[in-house]
């Protein structure tokens, strides 16, 4: 490097911290530019087209309509339903994920033979697209020649095959049921990190102390994971509650929406009626419901930490 | 110390395992089975007559090989695009984060990892066809980089927070400026954390479906996931071919995760705490 172009660079960023700030906009400019081009422009759209009326047949005028949209989607006889199964679907999914992946990180940080064998079966399910899990279960589950309901009458734990996911008293179970096997091992990895981050003498002295293993678990083991659950518990909340694909692959909202979630309603308003408006309406009462959980999620974690420090 | 697992452990591990695996191992008998013993009201587990003809109808007459092609373009390119990406946004978020800009970037990536794509699908779908590359591979790239974004990003952060500042120090009285310190001096030694990052990169683009299936409808920029639910609807009863689609899209995933776990699993739950 020659003298003039030191100099230059000298006048152009003087101090270190300019330098510094130079360096950091340069480096963080390609991911903030894909950020604000594909997540906050899109953002910024549907909480402007929730109040207007779009219609993407219709693309000339786009009057503000205020309230309209959400009305129309409040008045919609599916939208209490689908609602209901939203949270039905939520709240047993990641209960059950919890347990299970709880479960399992547990088993898996103990000294077994095998375990990576173990923890690599475990992992495997999260690991493949959601269409094949999807696909393979609708096979296993085929109420004609599918290998579930041949073991299940076999074993004389059901009298007739039941069409798992074509008969709407099964259907929303059936389909919590195949996402949970889908995503808990993404519970028991993260679980088994944070067990295996706990320090052994917390056991070794509370074992002195005459604690039982029961109370080790609750006193010891639940309080450490409270961070790493919460997280994650609140990542898949909100996955759970906004999972198109699962549902969509699994039966389309079917038989007769018995599975029918608001994400479905969305792309039903947005990709078959066209109707941008009503669809950006209620994806924006969505993310003011996720605002909420978030606030919440917040505050615990606030708490958490500051008993932490204390 | 570590408490020794007894048979309960071992009996409970091994159900949770079959649990999981079980649906892959009929996955893969059913891809053999020719169609008279897969339209049995008698599943079995063993194979009369094993055949390729469900790989081969799926393969050739179902032009899986282009929707493997195609997948695998979109994946790498992806994969590629947002490590580059994490590398630099991760790398300042590691060592700049006091900075005003910092903080607001770390802020807004916290915010747009929560956002879901379905949320944003319609204006994703206009954007992209304002920008004239709604069937093309371009579009998926793009949405496929900017949902990984935020998790690569923390994942790379942490890694670099693991690596002593002295090592830097070293290479600026080298004289080498901040960018060759990056590139010459850190990513050589950062081989495990690229592995993790990259590979959740290109495994969340291989399965992503519902941009695959709304961005694009001609055949010829198809991916493998909207593949597999298209030849759903019009093979309904061909469940041997769809198994054998189905084996195919899980292939490439699962060899380079066994080959691979040891660094994906733990750079995953870096990522994940931290973000």
């Amino acid at each position: 490097m020659d003298m003039s172009n030191k100099r230059t660079k000298k006048r152009f960023l003087r101090t270190r911290k300019q330098r510094e700030q130079f360096f950091s906009a340069t480096m963080l400019f390609p991911a903030l530019l894909f950020l604000i081009v594909l997540i906050g422009y899109p953002l910024v759209t549907v909480l402007v087209d929730a109040f207007h009326n779009v219609n993407l047949l219709n693309n000339s005028a786009q009057p503000f309509v205020g309230l309209e949209n959400f009305k129309k989607v409040l008045s919609d006889p599916k939208f209490v339903p689908a609602l209901q199964h939203t949270l039905f679907y939520t709240f047993f999914s990641v209960v059950g994920e919890y347990i299970l992946g709880l479960t399992s990180a547990i088993l898996l940080n103990k000294k077994v033979k095998g375990r990576a064998f173990f923890r690599i079966a475990i992992f495997i399910p999260w690991l493949v697209p959601i269409i094949v899990a999807g696909m393979t279960w609708s096979w296993m589950l085929n109420p004609d020649f599918g290998i579930i309901n041949y073991l299940l009458t076999h074993l004389g734990i059901i009298k007739e095959p039941i069409n798992f996911l074509g008969d709407a008293n099964y259907a929303l179970q059936t389909v919590t049921f195949v996402n949970v096997w889908r995503s808990f091992p993404y519970y028991t990895i993260s679980l088994l990190a944070a067990l295996q981050a706990i320090p052994d003498d917390l056991y070794e002295a509370s074992g002195i102390d005459g604690a039982g293993k029961f109370e080790q678990f609750v006193h010891i083991t639940l309080p450490q994971l409270r961070s790493v659950s919460l997280v994650i518990v609140f990542m898949h909340i909100i996955w759970t509650a906004i999972n198109f694909d699962f549902i969509w692959v699994l039966t389309q909202g079917g038989p007769n929406y018995a599975t029918d979630t608001l994400p479905l309603m969305i792309y039903r308003y947005s990709m078959q009626k066209f109707d941008v408006g009503t669809a950006s309406s209620l994806s924006t009462m969505m993310l003011l419901g996720m605002s909420l959980i978030f606030v919440f999620y917040y505050k615990i974690k606030t708490k958490i930490s500051e008993e932490t420090l204390n | 110390m570590k408490k020794k697992g007894g048979p309960v452990t071992y009996i409970l591990l091994a159900l949770i395992s079959l649990f999981c695996i079980f649906p892959f191992v009929w996955m893969l008998i059913s891809s053999f089975k020719p169609i008279d013993e897969i339209r049995q009201s008698v599943p079995k587990f063993t194979i009369n007559n094993p055949t390729f003809a469900n790989f081969s109808k799926v393969l050739f007459e179902a032009d899986f090989i282009k929707y493997i092609k195609n997948s695998l373009i979109v994946s790498l390119t992806a994969c590629v695009l947002s490590l580059f990406i994490a590398i630099c946004a991760g790398y300042v978020f590691s060592r700049y984060f006091r900075l005003r800009i910092v903080k607001f970037s770390n802020l807004f990536m916290l915010i747009s990892q929560m956002i879901p794509g379905v949320l944003l699908l319609i204006p994703l779908y206009l954007t992209m066809k304002f920008l004239g590359i709604l069937e093309s591979y371009m579009s998926l790239i793009l949405a496929y980089t900017t949902f990984v974004i935020p998790l690569c990003t923390f994942m790379m952060s942490s890694f670099f927070d693991t690596v002593p500042i002295a090592l830097e120090e070293a290479a600026e009285l080298d004289g080498y400026n901040k960018f060759q310190t990056l590139f010459k001096i850190i990513l050589p030694i950062s081989i495990p954390s690229l592995i993790s990052t990259g590979l959740y990169a290109f495994i969340n683009a291989w399965n992503e479906f519902m941009f695959g299936y709304v961005f694009i409808s001609s055949e010829d920029y198809r991916t493998l996931t909207p593949a597999i639910m298209l030849f759903k609807g019009a093979n309904t009863v061909d469940w041997g071919s769809l198994m054998a689609a189905s084996v195919i899209a899980i292939i490439p995933v699962t060899l380079i995760f066994l080959f691979l776990q040891r660094y994906f699993l733990a750079g995953l739950s870096n990522g994940s705490v931290k973000g």
